[in-house]
Order: C-alpha cells, then sequence, then structure tokens
C-alpha cells in the first residue's frame, strides 16, 4: 500500500514538474519532428525504388513507426538526468531519510518517464497523421503502440537512471544518451528496410531493440502487415529486453539507494 | 530512557580505504542541544549519515530512541528529521507542496496534514510566500522551508549539519532563535553540527569535539572552557631588522616561548601564535620582556578567556574559521592605537 501511496506521490511530484517547465518536452521534441517532416521530404522518392521498400506506401508510412521509437529511445536515455538532479540537489538524500518506500522512488520516477514518452508520441503521431500517416489497424493499433512506446521507454529509462546514479553527472547522462542514439538509430530498420542495407549493417540491425520496437509498432501501421503471431514475437522480443534492463536497474538503484 | 541516541565503536572505513570515523563512541541525552563540532574532513556528515540511515556503518553499533540502527532503520526514519548542509527544496513546487510531498512520504495525509503545514508555515514565515515557487525564494527562505518540511512529522530527533551555513546574519539568528525554542518548548533531541562556535556555545547542552574520526573531547561548553585552564594570548610577530621569514621569525619566537615556564601550550594558527598561561594578565609583562631580548618584535597582543574556539584549537590545533579570527585580531590593533 505504502509503495502505491508514495509511487503516486512522487508520480505526481514530476508530473507537476514537468507541467511547469513544458520547454523540456518541446526540446526533446525537436529532433523526432525534424526528422518526421523534412526526412519524410527529404527520401519520399525512396520508397519508390521496386524491392527496397514495401510496394505501394509512401516513405512517411514506413518512416513514421521508426520516428516514434527513435523518439522514445532518446527521450528515456534523458531520464536520467532528473534523478542525477535530485541527487546533487539532496533532495533525493532527503526523501530517503523519510519512510518513503524505497523502490517508490524508482518506479515514480519510470512512470512519469513512461508518460511523458506516450505524450510526446501522441504528438508526433497527430502530427504524422496531418501530413498523410495512417494507421492500417486503426485505433486498436494507435492504442497499441502508446503500449509499446511506454513499455519500451521504461526498459530504457532504468538504465539511464542507474547510469545517473552512478555518474551523478548529468552531463554523462545526456553525452551517453546522444551516443547511444545515432548508431542504433542508422543501424536499425527504424528509417530502412534491412534489405536496403550492407550485409553487416543487416546483422547489427536484426538483433538492434530499436529494430524489434519498430517492426511491432510497423506491423499494426502498414496495410496488410498485421499478423497475430509476428507481434506476439515482437512484444516478447521487447518484454524479453525490458527484463533485463530492469534487472540491472533494479540491482544498481539497490546498490545506490541501500 | 535518559540517552536517545548511543553510539559505541562507531568506524566507517570508504572504499578507498580511508577511515572517515575511527572508533568513536558517545551518547546523547533525550532532550538535549548537542554539538557535534570539528573542522573539515573530521568526520562530522560522515557520522551524521550513518545516524541517519543514508550510509552502512563498517562497524560499531548504533541505537536511536532505543531502536537498533542495523534492524530498524525504517522505524528510526519515522522519529528523526534531517537537514543537510545543502538546502534541499524542490525549486518547481511552492513551499507548500514541499512541504505537503514530505508529508506525504511521512505517511500523514487529509487535515491533520493540512493543519501541520499552515502551521509550519506559519512558524518558518513563509505563510505569504507558501503558494509560490520555491525556485524564487532567497536563500534564507529556501533554508527556513527545508527546515520546516524536515519537521512534518513532528520528529524527536532533529538532525541538523550545518543548518545556517551560507545564511546571512538576520537570517541565521532567525534559525537559531527557532532551534532554540524547539528544543526547549517542545522538547526536541538537537543534534547539530556547526562551524558557528558561538552559538554552539550559546545553544549546546553538551559538546563533542571529533578530529580526523576520532573524538578528542566532550562536556559542556563551560566545562570543555574550564578544562583548558588557562587564558589565551593571542600574538603576532615580526622580525625587527627586515620583513625576513616570516615562518622562521615564528619558529623563533615558539621556541624562545618554550623556555618561559609558565607557559602551558603554544599553537600555531595562521596569524600568529597563541599562548595557554595561567594568568593572561599577569604574563603579558613577562611575555613583553622575553621579546625585547630577541629580534623578534611583538607586532600585537590580544588576551581572552577562553572561548570555544580555544577549546578547539587546543584539541584540533585548528581554528574553526579564520576569517573572523583576522578582523578580530585587526580590530584589536586598531583599538589598541587609539588607546
Amino acid at each position: 500500500m505504502t509503495l502505491l501511496f508514495d509511487t503516486q506521490f512522487l508520480f505526481v511530484r514530476a508530473l507537476k514538474k514537468l507541467v511547469r517547465n513544458p520547454i523540456l518536452i518541446f526540446f526533446s521534441l525537436f529532433q523526432p519532428i525534424i526528422f518526421l517532416v523534412l526526412f519524410t521530404q527529404l527520401f519520399s522518392k525512396f520508397s519508390q525504388v521496386p524491392g527496397l521498400f514495401p510496394s505501394g506506401i509512401t516513405y512517411l508510412e514506413f518512416a513514421t513507426p521508426g520516428i516514434l521509437m527513435q523518439n522514445a529511445f532518446s527521450s528515456a536515455l534523458q531520464s536520467g538526468t532528473s534523478i542525477v538532479e535530485d541527487l546533487n540537489s539532496g533532495f533525493l538524500q532527503k526523501m530517503l531519510v523519510t519512510q518513503v518506500s524505497r523502490p517508490a522512488i524508482l518506479i515514480g520516477r519510470l512512470a512519469t518517464d513512461a508518460f511523458r514518452v506516450t505524450v510526446q508520441s501522441a504528438i508526433i503521431l497527430g502530427l504524422a497523421y496531418l501530413l498523410g500517416f495512417n494507421m492500417a489497424t486503426g485505433i486498436a493499433g494507435i492504442l497499441l503502440t502508446l503500449f509499446i512506446i511506454a513499455f519500451f521507454g521504461f526498459a530504457w529509462s532504468g538504465i539511464s537512471l542507474t547510469l545517473g546514479l552512478r555518474t551523478k553527472s548529468a552531463e554523462t547522462v545526456f553525452g551517453i544518451g546522444a551516443f547511444l542514439t545515432f548508431p542504433l538509430l542508422f543501424i536499425s530498420t527504424a528509417l530502412v528496410p534491412g534489405s536496403a542495407m550492407p550485409t553487416w549493417m543487416q546483422d547489427v540491425s536484426s538483433v538492434n531493440p530499436i529494430s524489434f520496437a519498430t517492426t511491432a509498432v510497423r506491423d499494426l501501421a502498414l496495410p496488410n502487415a498485421f499478423s497475430l503471431s509476428a507481434e506476439v514475437t515482437s512484444l516478447a522480443v521487447i518484454a524479453l529486453i525490458a527484463l533485463v534492463t530492469m534487472s540491472v536497474t533494479v540491482y544498481l538503484f539497490r546498490k545506490v539507494v541501500s | 530512557m535518559p540517552d536517545i541516541i548511543s553510539v559505541s565503536d562507531l568506524v566507517e572505513v570508504y572504499a578507498d580505504g580511508t577511515k572517515a570515523v575511527d572508533g568513536i563512541s558517545f551518547k546523547v541525552n533525550e532532550g538535549e542541544f548537542f554539538g557535534f563540532l570539528g573542522p573539515n574532513g573530521a568526520g562530522k556528515s560522515t557520522t551524521i549519515k550513518i545516524l541517519t540511515t543514508l550510509l552502512r556503518k563498517t562497524s560499531g553499533s548504533v541505537s536511536v530512541a532505543g531502536l537498533d540502527l542495523d534492524k530498524e532503520a525504517k522505524e528510526i526514519r519515522k522519529i528523526i528529521g534531517v537537514q543537510s548542509q545543502e538546502t534541499s527544496v524542490d525549486p518547481e513546487l511552492t513551499g507548500r507542496e514541499n512541504i505537503i510531498l514530505l508529508g506525504h512520504l511521512q505517511q500523514m495525509k487529509g487535515k491533520e496534514l493540512e493543519e501541520r503545514v499552515d502551521k509550519l508555515l506559519e512558524v518558518v514565515g513563509l505563510k505569504d510566500a507558501a503558494d509560490k515557487r520555491a525556485g524564487r525564494y532567497s536563500g534564507g527562505m529556501k533554508k527556513r522551508l527545508d527546515l520546516a518540511s524536515t519537521l512534518v512529522h513532528k520528529p524527536k530527533v532533529l538532525f541538523l549539519d550545518e543548518p545556517t551555513t551560507g545564511l546571512d546574519p538576520q537570517s541565521r539568528a532567525t534559525v537559531w532563535d527557532y532551534l532554540e525554542e524547539l528544543n526547549k518548548k517542545d522538547g526536541i533531541t538537537i543534534f547539530l553540527t556547526t562551524q558557528y562556535l558561538e552559538e554552539a556555545d550559546r545553544l549546546c547542552q553538551r559538546l563533542c569535539i571529533i578530529d580526523a574520526g576520532k573524538i578528542v573531547a566532550e562536556g559542556s561548553p563551560v566545562g570543555l572552557k574550564k578544562d583548558i585552564g588557562a587564558d589565551a594570548i593571542t600574538i603576532t610577530v615580526q622580525d625587527k631588522k627586515s620583513a625576513g621569514d616570516k615562518v622562521a621569525t615564528k619558529a623563533a619566537a615558539k621556541e624562545l616561548l618554550s623556555k618561559i615556564p609558565a607557559v602551558i601550550k603554544t599553537v600555531d594558527t595562521e596569524e600568529g601564535l597563541t599562548i595557554y598561561v595561567k594568568n593572561g594578565g599577569l604574563f603579558v609583562p613577562e611575555l613583553v620582556r622575553a621579546f625585547d631580548k630577541t629580534d623578534i618584535e611583538l607586532v600585537s597582543i590580544n588576551i581572552s578567556t577562553p572561548s570555544l574556539d580555544d577549546v578547539f584549537l587546543k584539541h584540533t590545533g585548528k581554528r574553526i574559521r579564520t576569517e573572523e579570527l583576522v578582523k578580530e585580531v585587526t580590530t584589536g590593533r586598531f583599538g589598541s592605537r587609539r588607546r
């Protein structure tokens, strides 16, 4: 019960901070929106090259799921900066000398980040719709997409959080986030299909978490792409990644706040 | 239950092998205003971190209000309030929200919490600013808010790590007054570390002085000062002929003093030398005569009955705040010239 209440208090706290500092949301939306508007224009003819892209779809339709995942990934990787702020201001220690449930500090933070990523994704998705994107599986697909994004974000913000707790430096968290995002984005199927890549890239891409998450959403978005078994497989892989990242997170978090 | 905090053989060794706390033992009585003093890096903050469950001790035993630190850390957290060195308030929450959040985390709710928050805001003088974001508060206001939020659950023991550092004199006085009232009226035990020795002298019923991880003195401020059993004479010296090597001049003066039987102890300070003698007033002529025969000139002489600062200096060999002492010496010289 305490865990539930404390998580709620800390979630509300973080939400208030976010609402009072909305500029942060817009900053992190800047990059995906540039991608969405400029990349999809820049590459609009590429999707017509026969044999490379699934036929009969626009590049916007192809890339939107990837851009959503890129946003989820990079936003999540920045979430550690908030705990660094609490750590360096002494606020974390102030909370730790109260009876607060320890896991609540972690879960409250992760829940807020998942919420933030979901809101950002809804904005990106809305913009994509304005540009001509369509989700083939309709409203159910949209909801499942947002769920996948929240889950994917949840998994990676934990890593960022523990990184923050270890290094106590917002710059490091930020740097590592940026350092990981681009290579992982470009060596994934987020922006181009695997068939368009050199072999070594295909190999890396096939084990890249961003590729799995993108595929899970792309299968919902593109016409006639959905198959239950493929979707379940994608989701299972994402869940597995989350399990690994969360185990590491919990382990390191315990070491720091024990 | 006479002692509310009991520490025995507490040791803290950091991962890099540094012995931050080296086997200290002490007790704090219930309702006491207890001072824990020491130079920077002596182990004060480390000890507070252990006592407040933030840091795991290497060995030794600690109990707070009869609760064992190892087994009942959570119970301890219910009855302690901690204000750390850095002011920690959430700048994006209002003053009121800051206190309410801490109240929630201490499992308070509803009307009880509301009333408590209103009262605290009034007591620390933040009623009018309660609904402004804490980030817009002045340093003094933030500190008072921090204090109010650590008091929300009516702790039995309050740990204060340098509670007035960085405050202007007026805010400092307000905080001290409030702490004194908390201790006297509400009977809250206060465990304090501070650099303001005059305040510690005035407020604390008992003190411990810690240096290099060990307790070097313990007792009431009056008792500790009495223990010195001597007046402190602070002198500054220079070479009569040339500006010369200051360190050598000081060493020569120290050597000279060590031969005078009346001198109990001479301690190097940044400004000069502090000499401890039984009766300061009577010793001054002898001191002047002794230096007359040498090439060392006495630039200034300042006699004082022992202060906590002298107690501190005697046990640790360090002054706590040199800048204040410099001021004292300068005014002393100026004053004597006018006379």
